[in-house]
């Protein structure tokens, strides 16, 4: 009997350690899904301008400072001060960094960097911003910027990945520039593979990265379809993605978890403010009365959104939403009342006229292309011909519809935007940016002062002042009515802390990937 | 034949012309397309104007084109804005999966089509013959994307007999048979979605044909010579119900190439130029567009020259003809 319980527990001590050393010496891989797929080569130049391809860069590179779940932390630099008198940043950078060709990295490479953009404009990064640059010692740098700048930690020195001198001096036309050498950076992990059509990426990590090498051996980027994603999570074929809210309960039951995004992003009416009697800012309170923004989150998104900001920044932006800007809640008596004073009229088809025209619109919302703004063109089209006025929904795909706003040839434009999560040089972007996304707004005189104020005031306290009575004027202005902020989600094993960066990662990326996370892997199943 | 060669050279000039023409005459330019919806960019007007005049996009549509058709000539299709790559370069990574996918299911669906279809004519009016038309009937009546989702949803998802998608496993490590084991595996779905949808042109046009010759004075010869039946279904009316196929076969090449890979190769993320072209859409990447519909056009019309030539094999009245 005692021989029997001895072999059983020598059995089981060695199928235990059998068992570790199998699960030790096998390397870890995290699979990642991407409904995309190819987001170009991931070197500075190479990646396609968007998220998902800065995301793929960063795991190669680092920039002088980054965030995590709490801000901003060191990166490359260990600290750093302002000095106003001088107008310039002071960077001391770590010392222990090294390349991934064996080189170590030094002030030098930094001031490299910065002058590189100056010359190769990079679209991240505005280069007017940096006057010079100054390499002080080996390991301390000073930039001066041509004006104060508030951003500039985030989205200057938290945005620009530093690139190896030694490799790019003398590359001349670097979005041609695609050679292994072209991704030698000093990130935790290292490109093995890259295939276009498949829409794949392979990432091995890189030994001697200067917070420990990552546990995570290898990422990888797989392209999976949307609607297949959640069937490859639950087969555990990819330990990542983004899912659409219909299934988080599903998930949740077969043991996945959730991270979910703090809204950054904002759909919006968008309003052609040069035309009668659109340009009229009573009017445009009018149909911010009319529109039900309640209902449009309950139905048309299913409550996975926040009614929109008036102020344009949303909620979950907690440094910098103004929470007491005009809200107006949905009231057809006051819209009514709005419209009649300036002078409309309700004829017998139970539209406003005046001067024998009828008061009605063209509001641009979505195709097949985007079908949710078909829906909430669908919602604002009822909402308004409640009230009176009469509105003609055309559907077009988004790049003609998006040329027709940039060019004022529209009334009403059912749109949207992101980035409103990080710094409030967002509103610079879509109140007086020349974009088409931005309203392009300048007829109120204080908010286009104080929109530059902004981003020059470099005390943080002072600072959000200015942001709060911007958001108010915004507000009472309305240059285009914020409708909702949705709310996105991605669903993980577990096995990798999969979290949104305070604020987006960098300058606001709304994703969830971040190279801090795979540094610890919690071995889970 | 000389005409012949001219008639394909004024064709090719046509299309190169529509297909510089027509993506640019759409509404919404590159620059907006590719850097205006993400919001997060810094266009200065600096990087605007570089990008501008590194594509070519501020000069007269008819300067651009004579620059096109001179890279052409030196054998460079352009240069992809979004892709930051040479279009070669980016059609060929997508070009071999499309053409295996179409290919294999072109000449799948043709085989099966004229074998059903020659079967079905022979047996005329037999129930064999309703049951299959019925059935061909409603086969060509569903969208190629349904029917890929039905199996998808089945033998993947439901089953999980079956990958879920892509052309092969990303990352296994695998090569040599198990390689190919594991391609043909992500092929089989797409490419039963695909042989479906097609299998029913070539049936159609072979039974009737097949009915048509059937009634000919040479069957009843055949047949009164005592010639087997299977000598006479396959030999002499089989052989004559090709002409039509051929045709059809190399016509719909080009259209389905696109059409019909498109939806099928969305549904299964397959890699193909459909997705490719859609995408290029999407982002007005006009280069690409005009380098995957010059390869196109290529194709369709070296296939309509190869059909051709095989007229003249399987018709030889054609080759002689004035």
């Amino acid at each position: 009997m005692y021989k029997r319980a001895a072999e059983f527990t020598i059995f089981t001590v060695l199928a235990f350690l059998a068992f570790t050393t199998v699960t030790s010496v096998l390397a870890v891989t995290y699979t990642i899904a991407d409904p995309t797929g190819d987001w170009g080569y991931p070197s500075l130049y190479g990646m396609y301008p968007r998220g998902s391809g800065y995301v793929r860069m960063s795991l190669i590179f680092d920039t002088l400072v980054w965030k995590d779940k709490g801000g901003i932390i060191p990166a490359l630099a260990e600290s750093w001060v302002y000095m106003p008198e001088k107008n310039a940043y002071v960077f001391n950078l770590r010392e222990d960094v090294t390349w991934h060709d064996g080189k170590r990295f030094t002030a030098a490479d930094v001031v490299f960097t910065l002058n590189y953009i100056k010359q190769h404009p990079w679209e991240w990064v505005d280069s007017n911003i940096i006057k010079e640059a100054e390499e002080i010692d080996e390991y301390v740098v000073e930039i001066y910027l041509s004006k104060p700048y508030a951003p500039f930690l985030t989205n200057v020195a938290g945005t620009l990945p530093v690139i190896p001198k030694h490799v790019w001096e003398g590359v001349e036309k670097p979005d041609q520039f695609v050679s292994e050498e072209a991704l030698i950076g000093t990130g935790p992990y290292r490109l093995s593979d890259y295939n276009k059509a498949q829409g794949t990426y392979l990432y091995e990590a890189y030994e001697d990265y200067y917070l420990g090498k990552p546990e995570v051996d290898r990422i990888k980027f797989v392209k999976v379809s949307e609607e297949i994603a959640p069937t490859a999570l639950k087969n555990g074929e990819v330990n990542a993605s983004s899912v659409p809210p219909e299934i988080l309960d599903d998930l949740r039951s077969k043991g996945l978890e959730i991270a979910e995004e703090p809204p950054t992003w904002a759909a919006k009416l968008i309003i052609n403010h040069k035309k009668e009697p659109l340009s009229s800012k009573e009017f445009r309170s009018a149909l911010a009365y009319a529109i039900d923004r309640e209902k449009i989150v309950r139905i048309a998104k299913r409550g996975h959104a926040v009614p929109g900001s008036m102020g344009l920044i949303p909620p979950s932006n907690r440094s910098w939403h103004n929470p007491n800007v005009r809200k107006y809640a949905h009231d057809v008596a006051r819209a009514k009342g709005i419209i009649d004073d300036m002078g409309y009229t309700t004829d017998k088809d139970g539209y406003y006229h005046k001067d024998d025209k009828r008061l009605e619109f063209e509001l641009l919302a979505g195709s097949v292309f985007r079908e949710e703004f078909s829906r909430i063109g669908e919602l604002i089209k009822s909402d308004l011909e409640e009230v009176g006025v009469k509105i003609n929904l055309r559907g077009l795909e988004s790049k003609v519809a998006d040329a027709r706003i940039k060019n004022w040839n529209f009334d009403l434009a059912v749109g949207g935007h992101g980035g409103l999560g990080g710094d409030p040089v967002a509103l610079n972007r879509n109140i007086t940016g020349g974009g088409f996304n931005s309203a392009r707004y300048f007829q109120n005189e204080e908010l286009v002062t104080l929109l530059k104020k902004q981003l020059q005031e470099m005390d943080i306290k002072k600072r959000k002042r200015i942001v709060y009575r911007i958001q108010d004027i915004c507000a009472q202005e309305l240059p285009a009515i914020t409708l909702y902020h949705p709310m996105w989600y991605w669903a993980h094993d577990g096995t990798v802390d999969i979290y949104y960066t305070d604020g987006g990662l960098a300058l606001g990326i709304p994703i969830p990937i971040n190279k801090l996370s795979f540094l610890e892997y919690h071995k889970q199943r | 034949m000389k005409v012949n060669i001219i008639n394909y050279a004024i064709a090719f000039f046509i299309i190169l012309l529509l297909s510089f023409l027509l993506p640019r005459l759409m509404p919404g330019d590159p620059l907006t397309a590719i850097y205006g919806e993400e919001t997060l960019l810094s266009m200065t007007q600096e990087l605007k104007s570089q990008l501008a005049d590194s594509f070519d996009l501020d000069k007269p549509l008819w300067k651009q084109f004579f620059i096109y058709l001179y890279n052409l000539a030196r054998g460079d299709i352009g240069y992809s804005y979004y892709h930051n790559a040479p279009v070669l370069r980016v059609v060929i990574s997508y070009l071999p999966w499309t053409l295996l996918l179409m290919g294999t299911a072109l000449i799948l669906s043709t085989i099966l089509g004229v074998i059903t279809g020659i079967e079905s004519g022979w047996r005329r009016g037999k129930t064999f013959d309703k049951a299959l038309l019925v059935g061909m009937m409603s086969l060509s009546g569903f969208p190629s994307f349904f029917i890929g989702i039905t199996f998808l949803l089945t033998f993947s998802v439901t089953l999980g007999i079956l990958p879920l998608q892509g052309a092969k496993t990303a990352y296994s490590g695998l090569s040599g048979f198990p390689l190919l084991l594991d391609v043909l595996k992500h092929l089989i779905l797409p490419l039963a979605s695909l042989t479906l949808v097609f299998i029913s042109g070539s049936f159609l046009l072979t039974r009737n044909t097949m009915v048509t010759i059937l009634g000919e004075p040479f069957i009843l010869t055949a047949k009164a010579k005592g010639l087997r039946d299977r000598q006479v279904r396959y030999k002499h009316a089989g052989k004559n119900c090709m002409l039509p196929v051929v045709t059809q076969t190399g016509i719909g090449f080009g259209t389905r190439l696109i059409t019909g890979a498109l939806f099928v190769e969305v549904v299964f993320s397959y890699p193909g130029m459909g997705t490719l072209t859609y995408n290029s859409l999407l982002m007005r990447d006009y280069p690409v567009l005009q380098g995957s519909l010059l390869i196109i056009t290529i194709f369709v019309l070296g296939i309509n020259l190869a059909v051709d030539l095989l007229y003249r094999k399987l018709d030889p009245r054609v080759g002689n003809a004035r």
